[in-house]
């Protein structure tokens, strides 16, 4: 019963996602960085959930599924290498990319190859996991079929896989795949499954598990305004973000993440789009959600973060109201002034050497 | 008067004495800055903590330690011996306060930094550095840092007695200790189970 609503929820999602393509131009943006399908939250919905780290096997392939592990929480043992912020993966993909709601990886690893009409190009996983290197880590990503990506792809895979494996009462080990399929990522008609999966959902229900991504929230009533949003932040956000925005390191690691400047994710990012940053926070903001906030606050203090310096769009050519016209206009405040200063030009490097 | 000498007393007796050269209670008084001088007898003079009687504050930031007074006073932590101490504290008193402890020396321990270790077989240390979501419960050292070494307005628990963490969980749930925004701690500490608040305060105080 539980399954079956899954799979119906599954359809149903895939068939927004469909409408959303056809009609919402953003999707055939000419980057990696397409903003993630978002379907309202649906009370009292089940999710997928990945089996406990103490079941990863032993041997070289769960070698790989424990460094993605490792890679995603402690993301800045590559600082310096591919990393360029204080950043880590799993302060936007939260419990470690497990959590439904928090865009889990379980979500995305069979939500990619993601195929774009436009330019009939596709990403695959690790493609996207570039992506998020260049941009939201304001780093320079690891080459193809580099460990890092095969790690983080092996994990990605095993949490969905086991998931799934579960709900289908399936027991028994997830099933080893090779380098090379792990980092294309699972939507696609000859992605390696136990023949009960296979029959039990099509491609397309599997890349819209319900709890991807972040649910989508109303339009706020009144536009959304920094003004109210700095209310916002300075009630609920800055305890942990800090008056500044600039987090909060202990030992040297900032569990508490700096939302903008230097250290945080640069203009290319997803999450510097107003609604992206919104729908996370509504979810999964604050921490533990002792309190909800409303939707107008929500949208208020992403405007509030969002219309801040970062660092630079690593597409722009030098020319902010080129870069503003090509990527943006897209509910953020890239090329926009804000008090006195058009948000762009005075950004922040790519890929800072820690100093 | 007699609460200064009556206090000096105390702090010679626990702990300090103990010392090699112990310092007369006139140096005492020299090197302690007056409104500190109350708060030695339970916290100790390097501010080490003196248990049951007071918690360790050495290792707490100047953040914190002010912030705390501010709630005794306000009476939004509430505790029979801390509310009428932190009020004799006028003035810039509370900053001397939380300038004098927050520049002890902390009690050593090696950061584990989280995502390190993958997989936990001890249930508490799961729980401080993985959390458990399927409770909505956030790992500690998220916010109270590596190994909770602590920083800002977070306390530092790692090397704190065993005793006061739990005291202060069950505070928490109860509802005599507040302050925190948006009920943030109140909310993680009414998640966890009587044995749970036992074992992380055992696991914090312990930490190496």
């Amino acid at each position: 019963m539980k399954y079956s609503a899954m799979l119906l929820l599954a359809a149903m999602g895939s068939l927004t996602v469909q409408a959303q393509a056809e009609s919402d131009p953003l999707q055939e943006r000419p980057d990696k960085q397409a903003p993630l399908p978002s379907f309202p939250k649906i009370p009292d919905q089940t999710y997928l959930t990945p089996r406990p780290l103490s079941a990863i096997p032993e041997g070289a392939f769960g070698d790989k599924v424990r460094l993605g592990y490792q890679l995603f929480v402690n993301t800045q043992q590559l600082r310096d290498k591919y990393v360029g912020n204080e950043l880590n993966c799993t302060n936007c993909h939260m419990d470690a990319g497990r959590k439904a709601n928090a865009s889990p990886l379980w979500g995305a690893y069979f939500a990619y190859p993601a195929y774009r009409k436009k330019d009939n190009k596709v990403s695959s996983f690790e493609e996207r996991i570039q992506g998020c290197f260049n941009y939201s880590m304001n780093g320079k990503a690891p080459a193809s079929a580099s460990p890092e990506l095969v790690a983080l792809s092996a994990y990605a895979y095993w949490l969905g896989m086991g998931g799934l494996m579960d709900e289908a009462n399936i027991s028994g080990p997830v099933p080893e795949l090779s380098d090379a399929e792990l980092v294309k990522g699972a939507k696609r008609e000859d992605f390696p499954l136990p023949e009960i999966l296979a029959k039990a959902m099509t491609v397309e229900q599997r890349a819209n598990l319900p709890g991807r991504g972040y649910p989508e929230i109303p339009k706020p009533e009144q536009a959304y305004s920094p003004e109210r949003g700095k209310e916002v932040y300075v009630a609920h956000c800055q305890t942990c973000h800090s008056v500044d925005g600039q987090g909060q390191a202990i030992a040297g690691v900032y569990a508490l993440p700096p939302l903008w400047g230097p250290k945080s994710y640069n203009w290319g990012a997803g999450m510097h789009r107003v609604n992206t940053a919104a729908f996370f926070i509504h979810e999964n903001m604050p921490f533990g959600k002792s309190m909800q906030l409303t939707n107008q606050q929500a949208w208020d203090v992403a405007a509030y973060i969002n219309s801040h310096e970062r660092p630079q769009d690593p597409r722009s050519k030098g020319d902010v109201k080129q870069a503003q016209e090509k990527y943006h206009n897209d509910s953020d405040y890239y090329g926009v002034e804000v008090d006195g200063k058009v948000l762009g030009t005075e950004s922040y490097p790519i890929f800072p050497k820690k100093s | 008067m007699k609460i200064k000498t009556f206090v000096i007393g105390l702090t010679l007796c626990s702990g300090y004495a103990a010392a090699s050269v112990a310092p007369s209670g006139k140096q005492l008084m020299e090197i302690i800055p007056q409104p500190a001088q109350l708060c030695v007898s339970c916290h100790g003079v390097e501010g080490q903590g003196v248990e049951p009687l007071g918690p360790r504050l050495a290792g707490l930031s100047k953040q914190y330690i002010s912030t705390q007074l501010q709630h005794f006073q306000a009476g939004v932590r509430q505790n029979a011996t801390m509310m009428p101490m932190a009020m004799t504290l006028q003035g810039d008193g509370i900053e001397q306060v939380a300038n004098y402890f927050s520049a002890k020396p902390a009690n050593e321990v090696k950061p584990v930094i989280r995502g390190e270790q993958v997989v936990f077989n001890d249930d508490t240390a799961r729980l401080a550095y993985q959390g458990d979501w399927s409770r909505g419960l956030p790992a500690c050292v998220t916010c109270h840092g590596p190994s909770g070494l602590g920083g800002g307005l977070f306390p530092r628990l790692a090397g704190q007695q065993a005793s006061y963490i739990k005291t202060q969980l069950l505070a928490w749930q109860s509802g005599t200790r507040k302050g925190d925004v948006d009920g943030m701690m109140a909310n993680v500490a009414n998640k966890l189970t009587a044995a749970e608040v036992d074992a992380l305060a055992n696991y914090f105080a312990n930490l190496k």
